[in-house]
């Protein structure tokens, strides 16, 4: 098994998938090093499951090049590829027992009864799970046929592990435990594991590296607190969430400050870093909603030409624990929203209807690429807010 | 609506357990009927009264008098039907894997195996008949028989497995590939494992429907009958018990097939359970 | 290379092909030719007891010029219509019964097998069971006459329009069950509670949710019982004693006389009758989806 000595690096080159005239995945290059935890992030049918299932070879690509430790795997049966792949409804088979579930790709590469379930119970013992060898997969809870999951598929040193929404049928108690299992159990490995899903937060949680995709193409593969921190376009900011998207016309670019001008009037000044935004075009940014603070304003007040100031009512209010998820009616935007600390928050509380003002400082202010973007991205919002 | 699900049953449970009570006397009791009446004594007739209790309708029918070779046709039968029942179970398996990909001609094929299964069976026994005449071959229940029965149980075997396949989770498959196993390890114990028991019912209606197959065989099965051939005849020009005794022994070789095929079924599903509490029992030893 | 690409991407059907090749030839051989053969015998001119290799309409023009026919069409369809409507009737109250009235499952699927076990058992015996019961002196005017509501034997109960009947409802109503019950299998519970807390009646529920939803199970079953009714010969032979005949049975009558090419002329007429009739009913209701899964 020369996989072992092997590295774990994947590249795609080009991978590209069509099915009729449908492009899944549209010319994707990424390179994802060895022994990181990648995440594929992006709403339903943006391609990802396509992504690792080529990887895996359940698909095969229509062009491209996919290669895993430098040599080109296109072509190659999954088991001669290192990879080993965790599916989403685990594919527990129902007639074995636990032992003969974790052992069976042992079986298939000959090893004999004895050798097989010894290391079977031995990878067992890791996920703590060696007493329930015997059981069937149907009398275990969702927790544990996952680790049992895991442990058949880590059982052969694959050099990549392929994990399929892993965490989607676990409730949220799981969830959460589970994902700190996954990433001590990779940590542990050493390996590269790939792990799809479309929940934000839960690949923040886990990932070194974070592939955030939208139809077919990736938009943003970075560390995680990069992609957070510094969304490169509208669509990134507004799927990974804690972010206020704004836009405007450029009005006047004067000494690396450019200011904007709002849809409703509202002035934005941003830094545009040594680059000049051309009179008139459209820029975006975005703000994070614990960098806004909000006051109470007062009736008829115009202060609207004020830059980075922002006026609109309380639309809702919701307590989260450590801060307050204050939503803001501003016209001309479709969402904007203030987290408040709690306690600054209930030194005085605000009311439904009250109308504010908000503002941040313009260091806060991070400046998105990108113009069409916002337009197309906006019909799937619903799905990246929730 | 929430009351079917839980808490005291509603009035319409009573009402329509009665109809179904009623439906299922309907659908035994003539046959029980039957079956009491061929245990007349040697003086019973056709109807109640019974007149004494006896074997001797049964015996009749060993000794042949005036009924014709039984035997003879009861073991044609049982054969014919093992082979019919095999041949269904590996042809609808092989062909139900083969309809999960898209290939030229797969329509063609179905269609063709449901007007199969519609068509009047006393047509296909027409043609095949009239076909074997015109080759000069002459048919026998070996050959123009079992192909005429192979028409009936072919199309319910391949909708069976098109019912259980597609029930089957793929990923068990890609999840077998992915972990190692050939194609042949991966249908041989994954697969077919797998769907085992609506396997074991292909079996059985192979086996029942060609033993219990009478038009499609009417013009196909030579100079030999098959059992239901030789009671069609029977009704005709028996009118005695005998008549009823093979009703009930040819009941009870259904009965004996139907609990075996769904004694195993049970027993495959069962063998989860009867593991639960062999895996309690090691934990308890530790 | 691009021919061994092509070779590559062929590959999967072929191995369909050689997966679905011996049931598809079973079928031709044994179905497909003998039809083609039915067929073409209908143009055959015959003798006494042997065909004459010809090409004539004699057979069908025979067929649609004689007042018989349509006596046995009427027949035919007499009994179809009102055995369809009483087994869907039955079939669906039992599905329904099943599906949505019995809570348990192992009760459930106990009570399913109760009603498909006959359908593994010999269908000729089950239709002579009837003789006792019916009779002159069978078991149904016995207990009748015991009870003291008649005082003759009813006589019209066996060979007769009603036995027929009576056989059909007991062999095909499991045609009917199945299918239905398949379809109401999948409707989501959660549906009638919905609508019952919509405001529907028990009754509103069954017309509006249940019906609607089970209608692929209906149409199939239908199928069935039309085509088992159609095709029958020997129920209406030994049930009514002679006396009435259908298509099929008057059919069976000619080739036991060997008369094999007017016998072939009505099969095929029958066959484009029964294909007209599945194919309206397809057209209502598209069941592909339901037998493919």
């Amino acid at each position: 098994m020369n996989a072992e000595r092997k590295t774990g690096e994947i590249e795609l080159v080009n991978l590209t998938k069509r099915y009729g005239e449908t492009v899944a995945v549209a010319g994707v290059n990424l390179t994802i090093p060895h022994g990181s935890y990648c995440c594929l992030l992006g709403p339903s049918g943006c391609g990802k499951t396509t992504i690792l299932r080529m990887i895996a070879g359940h698909e095969t690509p229509t062009s491209g090049d996919i290669r895993i430790g430098g040599s080109s795997v296109v072509g190659q049966p999954p088991v001669r590829r290192g990879t080993a792949m965790m599916f989403q409804s685990y594919a527990l088979f129902p007639h074995l027992s636990v032992l003969d579930n974790v052992a069976f790709p042992l079986k298939m590469r000959g090893l004999d009864r004895d050798r097989r379930h010894a290391a079977a119970r031995e990878i067992l013992s890791k996920v703590g799970l060696e007493r329930f060898a015997e059981r069937l997969p149907a009398q275990l809870s969702g927790g544990q046929q996952q680790r049992v999951a895991l442990a058949r598929s880590l059982i052969t040193n694959p050099r990549v592990l392929l994990l399929d929404e892993p965490l989607s049928a676990l409730d949220e108690y799981l969830r959460l435990r589970m994902r700190g299992e996954l990433r001590r159990i990779q940590r542990e490995f050493g390996i590269t594991f790939i792990h799809v899903t479309h929940t934000q937060l839960e690949a923040i949680a886990v990932a070194d590296m974070l592939v955030v995709m939208d139809q077919g193409r990736i938009e943003q593969a970075s560390g995680p607190r990069e992609i957070f921190d510094q969304p490169r376009s509208p669509y990134v900011a507004r799927f990974i969430g804690g972010q206020n998207v704004l836009g405007g016309i450029v009005e006047s670019v004067a000494d690396d400050i450019t200011l904007l001008k709002g849809d409703q009037g509202a002035r934005f000044a941003i830094r545009t870093n040594g680059s000049r935004p051309a009179l008139g075009s459209r820029l975006y940014f975005a703000i994070r909603r614990d960098r806004v603070s909000l006051s109470r304003a007062v009736e008829n007040e115009t202060s609207s030409t004020i830059p980075n100031f922002v006026r609109g009512t309380v639309h809702a209010i919701e307590y989260q624990g450590s801060y307050v998820k204050v939503t803001v009616d501003v016209p001309g935007l479709e969402e904007f929203v203030a987290n408040v600390s709690d306690g600054a928050y209930f030194v005085d509380p605000l009311e439904i209807g009250q109308p504010v003002l908000a503002n941040w400082k313009m260091e806060d202010v991070h400046r998105l690429e990108g113009d069409e973007q916002a337009s197309t991205a906006q019909p799937r919002l619903e799905t990246a807010l929730s | 609506m929430a009351s079917l699900r839980h808490g005291p049953r509603p009035w319409t449970f009573y009402a329509l357990a009665t109809f179904f009570a009623l439906f299922v006397l309907f659908l035994y009791g003539p046959m029980i009927v039957i079956y009491v009446l061929s245990f007349q004594g040697p003086n019973g007739g056709m109807t109640f009264p019974i007149n004494g209790f006896s074997l001797h309708w049964f015996k009749a029918l060993i000794e042949q008098e005036r009924t014709g070779d039984i035997a003879g046709a009861f073991r044609r039968s049982l054969v014919l039907a093992c082979i019919v029942g095999a041949l269904t179970v590996l042809l609808s398996v092989m062909a139900g894997l083969g309809f999960r990909r898209r290939f030229r001609g797969a329509s063609f094929v179905f269609y063709m195996a449901i007007a199969s299964l519609i068509m009047p069976g006393l047509f296909v026994s027409l043609g095949i008949g009239i076909g074997f005449q015109m080759l000069g071959i002459a048919p026998a229940w070996y050959t123009s028989a079992l192909g005429a029965q192979l028409t009936w149980t072919l199309p319910y075997g391949l909708l069976i497995m098109f019912a259980v396949l597609g029930r089957f989770n793929r990923a068990y498959e890609e999840a077998a590939t992915d972990l190692g196993a050939s194609n042949w390890q991966r249908l041989t114990q994954v697969t077919l494992p797998i769907v085992l028991p609506g396997i074991i019912g292909v079996a059985l209606f192979g086996f029942t429907l060609s033993y219990d197959e009478f038009p499609r065989t009417l013009l196909a099965a030579g100079s030999t009958n098959t059992l239901p051939l030789e009671i069609w005849a029977m009704t005709t020009n028996v009118t005695s018990p005998a008549l009823y005794a093979v009703g009930t022994v040819t009941t009870i070789v259904s009965f004996i097939v139907i609990a075996a095929a769904l004694t195993a079924i049970a027993l495959i599903e069962r063998r989860r359970l009867r593991r639960i509490s062999a895996a309690e029992r090691t934990i308890g030893e530790d | 290379m691009s021919g061994w690409r092509r070779l590559a991407k062929l590959q999967p059907q072929i191995i369909s092909w050689l997966e679905v090749g011996p049931l598809a030839l079973i079928l031709l051989l044994f179905f497909g030719v003998p039809m083609l053969i039915v067929l073409g015998v209908s143009f055959f001119d015959y003798g006494r007891v042997q065909m004459i290799p010809a090409f004539i309409f004699d057979n069908y023009i025979e067929l649609f010029t004689s007042s018989l026919t349509l006596r046995l069409y009427l027949t035919t369809l007499k009994y179809v219509v009102i055995v369809w409507a009483v087994t869907l009737v039955i079939g669906f109250t039992v599905a329904y019964f099943l599906v949505f009235h019995v809570r348990s499952l192992l009760w459930q699927i106990g009570l399913f097998l109760l009603c498909t076990v006959p359908f593994w058992t010999s269908n000729i015996i089950r239709m002579i069971s009837w003789i006792p019961f019916l009779g002159r002196h069978g078991v149904f005017n016995q207990a009748l006459m015991a009870v003291g509501l008649i005082h003759q034997p009813l006589s019209f109960l066996l060979f007769s329009d009603f036995a027929v009947i009576v056989a059909y409802v007991h062999l095909n109503t499991l045609f009917m069950i199945v299918p239905i019950f398949n379809s109401m299998a999948r409707i989501d519970p959660s549906l009638l509670e919905a609508a019952s807390d919509a405001g529907a009646g028990r009754l509103r529920v069954v017309r509006e949710i249940v019906l609607p939803l089970s209608k692929t199970g209906i149409a199939l079953g239908s199928i069935f019982v039309i085509t088992l009714v159609m095709g029958d010969f020997f129920v209406v032979k030994v049930m009514s004693g002679g006396q009435s005949s259908t298509v099929v049975s008057a059919l069976s009558t000619e080739i036991a006389s060997l008369q094999y090419p007017p016998a072939a002329a009505s099969s095929v007429i029958l066959v484009v009758i029964v294909a007209l009739i599945v194919s309206a009913i397809l057209r209502l209701v598209d069941v592909r989806k339901e037998l493919t899964g």
